[in-house]
C-alpha cells in the first residue's frame, strides 16, 4: 500500500462530501457499513439523495454498481436472474440478474412484496444465490443499501423485525441544512460532480482495510459500558424487543469500524455513541410504540459511559 | 428522564390516582362503623367525584367549589350533634379533609400528603378499636397505602409495565416485611411515656356493661348480651365458683323504685370526690384473715370507670383507686382494654366499726312506701333473737315460699314496687331478691346495701383464664352485724342455688330465656363451642400480650432479663441497643449499595466529577471523559490543564489497550492531579 489507510478514508470521504453536502456523518456511517463489511438501510424520502450516495461510493472505490427500483410486481427473478434456454446452444443458461454487483442499490425496498424482500435479504446473508439448484457466488466485496420510505407512507409492506436485523445500521439522510442547499441550487456540486470523482481506493486496498477493522482494540471498561447500553435495551421496562446478540455484535463491528475511519486502533466510548443509534434504532421496539430511534437515543443518554456495573 | 430526573413536581398520573383511590376507600371504610352515617355516601361520591375528574367525564373542579365543598362538609359535621372539640368531631373532619384532598391531588406532592394523612389515619382507627381483625385490618392497610406511595412515585416507563400493579404490592409487602423486625423492637424496647394529655373519651361510643344505677329490670337487659367484660388469671390459688363475686358498685340509696350510689346524683369524677372524701380507703378498717387471691385481669373497653374485683382487694397497681366500700375504680374511663394485678383477701372481716356516714347510708329508706313490707320486717325482727337470726329467717323465707327465679318477671309498676314483688308475684331474678333483701334489713334497722358486679364467669379449657360476660352480671347484699363487720349474702343463691354454681344459663334452663334476644349469639350453638373456646383462647392472648404490654410489662420484661439494674443504666442500654442496630443498619445499606466494586480509576474518576460538581460542573451520564473535559475546562479555566490530564491519563487507563505496564504509577498521578483540582 503506498498510502496509509487513513489517508486512503480521508481522500474518499472528503470526495464524497462533494456529492453529499453537508451530511458528513451519514456519509462516515455509510463508509462505517462499507469498511465493516455490513449492509446498509436508509430510510428516507425520495428525492434526498439517496442514489447519489450509493452512486458516489461507488465511484469512489471503483465498483461496479447496480440499482433495482422495487416495486409491488417484482419478482425475484428479477433481482437474482433466471436461467433462460438459449435456443442456439440448445443450452439451459444462467443469466445473473443485478444483484451480482459489488454496490447494489435497492430502491424503495418496502415496496415490494415479501417475496422479492425474501429473496434480497437470502443472498444479504449467505452471500450466494441459489437458483435450480445450483449456487452462484456473489462478488467480494459486496455491499447492499436499501432504501425504504417511511412506514407511514401507504402501500408499503414494512421489513420483519428479523429482516431489519441483516441490516449493519441504519441511517437517514434528512433535509440539507441551509447553507448545503443553496450550494445545490447554485449546481455546483450534487449529481452533477460524480462524473468527476476519481477512484482513489481499489478493490484490492478496500479488502485490506475492511481486514483490519476487527483487529481494532477493545479494552475491558469499554465492553462494559457496551454491554450496560445493551443490557439497557433490554430492560423489560422500556423495550418489548432489546439488542439481539447479533445486534450487539454489531454494535461492537461498527464502532471498531468507526474507529477505524478516525484513524485510532482502539475505541472509544465516542465511537461506540457515535454509532449506537444507527445500529439499535431499528433493533430494538419501545414499549407503547416508542420509536427505536428515540428509545435508542434515551439509553444512550442515560447510561453512564464511567464505571462497572451500575443499576 | 427517568429516574433520579424524575422531580416530585410532576402530575399524578393516572395509575398513580388510582392507586389513591384505592388507599383512600380502604382507609376510611372502618371508620364508617363509628362516626356518623352520613360521612359514608360523602366520601364514596367524593372518590367517584375525582374518579370521574380521572377518566375525563367531569372537570377539574374551581376553587370555588371546593371551597363550598369544604364548607358543606365542616357545616355537616357541626351540625350532626357532635361536642365541639371532642375527638369524634375531629376525626370526622380529618376524614372529610382526607376524602376530598383528592379532588385537588393534581401534582405529585399532593398525593403524597394523601397518602401520609392514610397512615395517620390507620393509627388513628386504632384508637376505635383494637381487636385481632382490626390489626389484620390495619396492616393491610399498610400495604395498600405504601403501594400508593410507590405508585406514585414510579416513573412513568415503570408504571407502563404490565406488571406494574403486581409489583408494586409485592414491594410494599417486601418493605413492610422488612420493617418487621424494627417494629418488634420498637414494640418491647420504646419508652412508653404516658401521653402529654388524655384520649378525649369518644361520644359514640356506647357505654356498655353495667350502668349506676338499678332498677328492676336493668340485669335482665344485660342477660341478652354475650359481650365480654373481663378476663382474669390467677396465680397460685384458684377460687371456687362461690366465691366468684367480682365487685363494680355499691348502691346505697333507694328512691322506692330504684337504687342510686349515693343520695344525691354525681357524675363520675364528682363521684369519686364524694367518695374520697367520705368513703377514703383505711387500711386499718381491715382485718387480714386467710390465704389471698393473686390475680391479674384484663378489662374490656367500656367508656366508664368501674373496675370489678374480688372483696375486699387490698393491693392493686396501675391507675386505679380503692374506697372505703371496698371497690375499686380506674381514674379514667376505660377506652382501651386495660390491665390490672390485683391481691385480695376473701376472708378478711370488713368494718368492724361503722362510721356514723357508712351507717347512716346503709340505713336510708324513702319516707314512706311499701308499708306492708315494712310492717312485716318489723313484726318479723320481734319475734327473732339476734340481727343474724333475722338475717336467717328473712333468707328462708324466700326458700320456704314459692318464689320463682325468672328472666322474664311481671311488671312492677310503680309504687309499692317491694310489696308486690314479697307478696304478689314472687318471680324476679337478683335485682329484685338483693333490693327486697336490703329493703327488709333495713326496715329492721339493719344496715345493708347492694353490691352490684359479675358473679362466677367461664373458664378457659385449660384453666388458665376465666372469661367474665355481660350476661354474668349480678346484684347481691351486703349486712353490717356486730362484731363480724360487713358480710355478703346473696339472696338469689337462696331460689335458684344453680345462678351460683352453674351461671345463668342454668339457672334459667327451664324457661330458655338465657340471650334472648340475641338468636345469633355463638352461644346459642352448641357445636360452634370449640371453635369458640378456640377463639376466646386467641384472643385471651391478644390482649394479655399484645395490647396489655405497657411501661410496667417492659420494665418487668427488661427487669427479668438483665436482672436487677437500676433504671439508669438500663436506658443507656436501651439507648445503645437502638444506636447499634441503626449503626448496623446503615453499614449494611452502605455495604449492599458498594456490592459490585468499581476499578480504581472509576472510583477516582467518580471524585473527580464530584469535585468539579462542587465547582458547578455537573457530568450528564452520557458524557465522554474527553467529552466532559471540553465542558469542564472551559467553564474553569484555571484548572484546566489539571483537568485535561487528568481525563486523558483516566482515558487512557480505561480505554488503550496496556502492554502490560504498572498500573499504579497513573494512579498516584490521578491523585496528585485530584489534589491540584480542589
Amino acid at each position: 500500500m503506498t498510502q496509509s489507510a487513513q489517508e486512503l478514508i480521508n481522500l474518499a470521504s472528503s470526495q464524497l462530501n462533494h456529492v453529499i453536502l453537508g451530511k458528513s456523518n451519514q456519509v462516515r456511517l455509510a463508509l462505517t457499513a462499507l469498511l465493516a463489511g455490513g449492509h446498509l438501510l436508509l430510510e428516507d424520502l425520495p428525492g434526498m439523495g439517496k442514489t447519489t450516495l450509493a452512486h458516489g461510493l461507488s465511484n469512489v472505490f471503483g465498483l461496479d454498481y447496480k440499482r433495482v427500483q422495487f416495486t409491488s410486481d417484482l419478482l425475484p427473478a428479477d433481482v437474482v436472474g433466471a436461467t433462460v434456454f438459449d435456443a442456439k446452444t440448445s443450452e439451459f443458461n444462467f443469466r445473473a440478474g443485478p444483484i451480482f454487483s459489488d454496490i447494489f442499490l435497492a430502491d424503495e425496498l418496502n415496496r415490494a412484496t415479501p417475496r422479492a424482500q425474501s429473496a434480497l435479504l437470502e443472498a444479504m446473508e449467505e452471500r450466494q444465490v441459489s437458483i435450480d439448484g445450483e449456487s452462484h457466488h456473489l462478488p467480494d466485496p459486496f455491499f447492499v443499501i436499501a432504501t425504504q420510505n417511511p412506514q407511514s407512507q401507504s402501500g408499503t409492506f414494512p421489513l420483519p423485525e428479523s429482516q431489519l436485523d441483516r441490516f449493519l445500521l441504519r441511517v437517514s439522510l434528512g433535509y440539507p441544512d441551509q447553507a448545503a442547499e443553496r450550494e445545490l441550487l447554485k449546481g455546483r456540486h450534487g449529481r452533477g460532480s460524480l462524473e468527476a470523482m476519481q477512484c482513489c481506493i481499489s478493490r484490492d486496498q478496500l479488502r485490506a482495510i475492511q481486514a483490519r477493522v476487527p483487529k481494532i482494540k477493545m479494552t475491558d471498561a469499554l465492553l462494559d459500558y457496551v454491554q450496560r447500553l445493551v443490557g439497557q435495551t433490554r430492560e423489560e421496562e422500556l423495550a418489548l424487543l432489546g439488542l439481539s446478540p447479533r445486534g450487539s455484535m454489531a454494535l461492537v463491528r461498527s464502532a471498531q469500524s468507526w474507529a477505524l475511519i478516525q484513524g485510532r486502533d482502539h475505541v472509544l466510548p465516542e465511537d461506540v455513541q457515535a454509532v449506537f443509534v444507527a445500529v439499535a434504532g431499528h433493533r430494538i421496539v419501545g414499549r407503547r410504540e416508542t420509536q427505536g430511534n428515540q428509545l435508542a437515543r434515551h439509553i444512550l443518554n442515560t447510561v453512564d459511559v464511567v464505571g462497572g456495573v451500575r443499576v | 428522564m427517568l429516574a433520579n430526573h424524575y422531580a416530585i413536581s410532576q402530575q399524578v398520573t393516572y395509575r398513580g390516582m388510582v392507586w389513591l383511590l384505592a388507599a383512600q376507600l380502604v382507609v376510611m371504610l372502618p371508620f364508617a362503623f363509628y362516626l356518623p352515617i352520613w360521612l359514608i355516601p360523602v366520601m364514596l361520591i367524593s372518590s367517584y367525584w375525582r374518579f370521574r375528574v380521572l377518566k375525563g367525564e367531569s372537570a377539574q373542579p374551581k376553587l370555588f367549589v371546593r371551597l363550598l365543598v369544604v364548607a358543606l362538609g365542616i357545616a355537616g359535621v357541626l351540625l350532626s350533634g357532635m361536642t365541639l372539640l371532642s375527638l369524634d368531631t375531629m376525626v370526622s373532619l380529618l376524614l372529610l379533609g382526607f376524602a376530598f384532598k383528592s379532588l385537588e391531588a393534581v401534582r405529585q406532592r399532593d398525593a403524597l400528603v394523601v397518602v401520609f394523612i392514610g397512615f395517620f389515619l390507620v393509627a388513628i382507627s386504632f384508637l376505635f378499636s383494637q381487636s385481632i381483625p382490626a390489626g389484620a385490618y390495619g396492616v393491610i392497610s399498610l400495604i395498600i397505602l405504601t403501594g400508593a406511595l410507590i405508585a406514585n412515585q414510579q416513573s412513568p416507563a415503570q408504571q407502563i409495565s404490565r406488571y406494574a400493579t403486581r409489583s408494586s404490592l409485592k414491594m410494599a409487602s417486601m418493605m413492610l416485611f422488612q420493617c418487621l423486625p424494627l417494629m418488634v423492637l420498637v414494640f418491647i424496647f420504646m419508652p412508653r411515656f404516658s401521653p402529654l394529655w388524655s384520649i378525649p373519651s369518644f361520644e359514640s361510643h356506647a357505654k356498655t356493661g353495667i350502668t349506676d344505677s338499678m332498677a328492676p329490670g336493668d340485669i335482665a337487659n344485660l342477660s341478652k348480651s354475650d359481650e365480654l367484660a373481663f378476663r382474669a388469671s390467677f396465680e397460685g390459688r384458684v377460687p371456687q365458683s362461690d366465691e366468684l363475686y367480682w365487685r363494680g358498685l355499691v348502691l346505697n340509696n333507694f328512691d322506692g323504685k330504684s337504687w342510686q350510689q349515693l343520695p344525691d346524683e354525681y357524675d363520675t369524677s364528682e363521684l369519686k370526690h364524694q367518695l374520697l372524701y367520705n368513703m377514703a380507703w383505711n387500711d386499718a378498717r381491715i382485718e387480714i384473715q386467710g390465704d389471698p387471691f393473686k390475680y391479674e385481669v384484663i378489662y374490656e373497653k367500656t367508656g366508664q370507670p368501674w373496675l370489678f374485683t374480688l372483696t375486699p382487694t387490698t393491693k392493686v397497681d396501675g391507675k386505679t383507686i380503692k374506697f372505703g366500700d371496698y371497690r375499686v375504680m380506674s381514674r379514667g374511663d376505660i377506652q382501651s382494654p386495660f390491665m390490672m394485678n390485683a391481691v385480695s383477701y376473701p376472708d378478711s372481716k370488713r368494718d368492724l366499726e361503722l362510721s356514723d356516714y357508712a351507717r347512716n347510708l346503709a340505713l336510708q329508706l324513702p319516707a314512706s312506701g311499701d308499708e306492708k313490707t315494712r310492717e312485716f320486717a318489723r313484726v318479723l325482727r320481734e319475734s327473732s333473737l339476734s340481727n343474724a337470726d333475722y338475717v336467717e329467717k328473712v333468707l328462708n323465707r324466700f326458700t320456704d315460699q314459692s318464689y320463682f327465679y325468672t328472666l322474664r318477671p311481671p311488671l312492677l309498676g310503680d309504687k309499692d314496687t317491694i310489696d308486690k314483688f314479697l307478696f304478689e308475684t314472687q318471680k324476679g331474678f337478683c335485682s329484685h331478691y338483693s333490693g327486697s333483701f336490703v329493703f327488709m334489713m333495713r326496715a329492721a334497722g339493719i344496715p345493708a346495701r347492694i353490691v352490684v358486679g359479675y358473679l362466677g364467669g367461664e373458664w378457659s379449657p385449660d384453666g388458665e383464664y376465666l372469661s367474665v360476660r355481660q350476661y354474668d352480671a349480678h346484684a347481691w347484699a351486703e349486712v353490717w352485724l356486730e362484731g363480724e363487720g360487713w358480710r355478703r349474702v346473696d339472696p338469689t343463691s337462696r331460689v335458684a342455688p344453680s345462678r351460683v354454681e352453674g351461671g345463668l344459663e342454668a339457672a334459667v334452663e327451664y324457661e330458655g330465656s338465657f340471650l334472648e334476644g340475641n338468636p345469633f349469639s355463638a352461644r346459642n350453638f352448641k357445636w360452634l363451642d370449640g371453635i369458640r373456646k378456640k377463639m376466646d383462647s386467641i384472643q385471651y392472648g391478644w390482649r394479655r400480650w399484645i395490647l396489655g404490654y405497657d411501661s410496667e410489662s417492659q420494665a418487668g420484661l427488661l427487669k427479668s432479663v438483665l436482672d436487677k439494674m437500676s433504671s439508669i443504666p438500663l436506658a443507656a442500654l436501651v439507648g445503645a441497643l437502638f444506636l447499634g442496630i441503626f449503626l448496623l443498619w446503615f453499614v449494611m445499606l452502605g455495604l449492599g449499595r458498594r456490592q459490585n466494586y468499581e476499578a480504581y480509576e472509576h472510583q477516582l474518576y467518580r471524585k473527580f466529577c464530584k469535585r468539579l460538581e462542587k465547582h458547578g460542573v455537573l457530568r450528564e451520564p452520557q458524557q465522554t471523559p474527553y467529552e466532559f473535559a471540553l465542558i469542564a475546562s472551559k467553564k474553569l479555566p484555571s484548572r484546566a490543564a489539571a483537568i485535561q490530564d487528568f481525563s486523558s491519563l483516566y482515558q487512557q487507563l480505561c480505554y488503550v489497550p496496556r502492554n502490560g505496564a504498572g498500573r499504579d504509577e497513573p494512579h498516584q498521578k490521578m491523585r496528585r492531579l485530584l489534589r491540584e483540582i480542589s
